[in-house]
């Protein structure tokens, strides 16, 4: 394994901000962390670089325990999500930087500077100094800085959120192709889930100082383990049901009953438990078109306000249970007050018990990624 | 609305915004530049030449030319780093630590050098051990030195404080991250982002502590360094006696900026 975390621990103060969190990173893996503002991503990234000192739990680079370590002795490249390219040195003299330090001749590094330069394309602003590049090109020579040295894992910790949408797509890509082109362990952070979806091979979801979900990222989506996963990667509709029968599980959702015969929970009957559903899996129809289907539950309801958004409307139905769901649909909207009739796929119906925000049972489904 | 011209109307907007700031600000500067220009102007007929050439005043310019650049080199050795940790690092009793950087501006120098005198005079255990040894720490060019960096140091420690406080810490972790230790992150990454302020502050010791005249005076009156021969040829023979030293020392100072600025690359001590 590339990188080990093991029951890593950090407090500022009093202030809790990792608690006991473990993964690993195997070669050449692509992984990213994500999870909202001040969740613990950047206090772990700071920990396996060496600029944190964990206040308990172990870090290992390649078996090697580097807990102890300073950074320099750790051969771990890191991109920040500021800037941090030397404003006294050309783009050159920059990528070449960590390999000073590691006793490469001067023969040595000019051949890496230029392998790495052409890897970000940059061949030709070798004498530009960072304050002459535009945002994208500094970004592009840090990752060429920080994977000079050829490091065992490469940390970047929100590279890409200081900038617009569209150099950040793009960017998004170019660390896709230079990850695959390398092979570089990565461990990628960010709080944008898409992001995180487009480019990692598996997700770690971060949340409150733990890990709150690890998968990939079709799985996470799919089959969320906790509440938060479930309302973190993508949209998300909640509504509350009544455990009626535990095998197979029966619930109750006002006066509609349904099976989720591959969903397990620990409550006893007569439990109320929390169920998910993505707003793209739900469907919408005039109540006269509804059809008794055994594969859906069907919630009449009244729709309460439409949001064009251009490529799709969001229809928001209020059901005659009290929930309101979000129904995604690219076909013609509704209007404002129209009864409509909502249709969950029974299988797409994810189950939390209440409370504890984690789920009893698994619902299997093949590892995909996008 | 004027949409014919919005540039000559924006213009007509903005004139009176800054026409208050700039009419105070020249009151100022006109008190700054009159005492300059009646005293060079007094003493333009004066023979500087012959002034200087007198066996005291070469004394004079020799122990200010020995002691100020040396109070200066023991300001910046012990001073950046000091402001280094500053700027890095939150500590307990860092309040006091700063307020006692501070200190040596606040105190009237006179003060500060009768301060120094009760720490290191003659009859202090300090100064008596100096003197077992064969150095006196009053009244000798060390004791100049000692008065001089008391005064002055700080002005290093502040600016080259700021400096450092404005060079990005995730710019010295990368340079972690990348193979340097903490000594060579600071050679090669924080001293030279933080050289303009460090000059600014070398600039600014140095010019007050050849000007330095409150604490010499209580530290050591002898030797004599331009400024204590300045005020006892006041003393003696009034403003017109002082000028050949008075225009030298300002002629060094300015020269000390200029080739600072020049090779240190920093536009102006102020505007960092």
């Amino acid at each position: 394994m590339s990188l080990e975390v093991d029951q890593l621990t950090h407090s500022y103060g009093t202030e809790l901000a990792v608690d006991s969190v473990s993964f690993g990173l195997e070669e050449g893996e692509l992984v990213a962390l994500i999870g909202p503002s001040g969740c613990g991503k950047t206090t772990i990234v700071q920990a396996i670089a060496g600029h944190v000192q964990p206040t308990a739990g172990r870090i290992s680079l390649r078996g090697r325990d580097v807990t102890g370590e300073p950074p320099e002795e750790r051969h771990v490249g890191i991109v920040f999500q500021q800037p941090t390219l030397y404003p006294h040195m050309c783009v050159s003299e920059n990528v070449a930087y960590g390999l000073t330090a590691r006793g490469l001749d001067r023969q040595q590094r000019t051949q890496r500077v230029n392998q790495y330069l052409e890897l970000v394309d940059l061949c030709d602003q070798r004498d530009t100094y960072p304050s002459e590049l535009s945002g994208g090109q500094q970004r592009r020579v840090e990752v060429a800085r920080a994977l000079a040295p050829q490091p065992d894992v490469l940390l970047l910790d929100e590279p890409l959120s200081a900038l617009d949408r569209q150099l950040r797509e793009r960017l998004r890509e170019e660390i896709a192709r230079i990850q695959d082109e390398t092979g570089v362990t990565t461990l990628f952070v960010t709080h944008d889930q898409e992001e995180a979806m487009a480019l990692a091979d598996r997700l770690l979801v971060m949340n409150d100082g733990h890990i709150s979900g690890s998968g990939t990222p079709r799985t996470l989506y799919r089959s969320p383990r906790t509440q938060f996963v479930a309302s973190f990667l993508g949209r998300s509709n909640t509504f509350s049901a009544t455990v009626v029968a535990r095998k197979p599980l029966i619930l109750r959702v006002g006066e509609r009953e349904f099976t989720r015969s591959d969903e397990v929970v620990t409550v006893p009957e007569g439990t109320s438990v929390t169920c998910h559903v993505r707003p793209a899996d739900v469907s919408i129809r005039p109540p006269a078109r509804t059809v008794a289907d055994e594969t859906v539950l069907s919630l009449p309801g009244e729709v309460v306000s439409v949001a064009d958004i251009g490529c799709r409307y969001d229809v928001t139905v209020q059901t005659t249970t009290g929930h309101e769901f979000v129904v995604e649909t690219a076909e013609r909207s509704p209007r404002e007050g129209d009864k409509r009739t909502i249709e969950l796929p029974r299988d797409r119906i994810t189950v939390f018990e209440s409370g504890g925000g984690g789920r009893g049972g698994s619902t299997a489904l093949p590892e995909t990624s996008f | 609305m004027n949409l014919v011209n919005p540039s000559q109307n924006q213009r007509s907007k903005r004139l009176p915004e800054l026409l208050v700031p700039a009419l105070l600000g020249a009151l100022i500067l006109v008190y700054f530049a009159i005492p300059f220009a009646a005293f060079l102007a007094r003493t333009g007929t004066t023979n500087v030449i012959a002034g200087l050439s007198t066996p005291e005043s070469q004394i004079a310019i020799r122990n200010s030319l020995l002691t100020a650049p040396v109070s200066t080199a023991i300001a910046t050795v012990f001073g950046v780093p000091l402001a280094y940790v500053l700027a890095r690092r939150s500590f307990v009793g860092k309040r006091f630590v700063e307020a006692l950087v501070i200190l040596p501006l606040i105190v009237p120098p006179v003060v500060g050098g009768a301060m120094l005198l009760t720490a290191v005079g003659r009859f202090t255990p300090i100064g008596a051990a100096a003197a077992a040894v064969g150095i006196s720490l009053t009244d000798s060019l060390i004791g100049v030195i000692l008065a001089q960096t008391f005064v002055a140091a700080p002005f290093v420690i502040i600016t080259a404080r700021a400096g450092f406080g404005a060079v990005e810490e995730r710019l010295e972790q990368a340079s972690r991250s990348l193979g340097y230790g903490p000594l060579s992150t600071f050679w090669n990454v924080s001293l030279p982002l933080a050289r303009g302020s460090i000059v600014a502050g070398i600039i600014l010791t140095f010019a007050r502590a050849i000007g330095e005249f409150g604490a010499t005076m209580m530290v050591a009156y002898n030797p004599r360094t331009m400024p204590t021969r300045i005020w006892v040829d006041f003393i003696a023979g009034g403003i017109d006696s002082i000028a050949p030293l008075a225009l030298a020392l300002l002629g060094i100072t300015l020269a000390v900026l200029a080739i600072v600025q020049r090779f240190g690359r920093v536009p102006t001590v102020i505007d960092q």
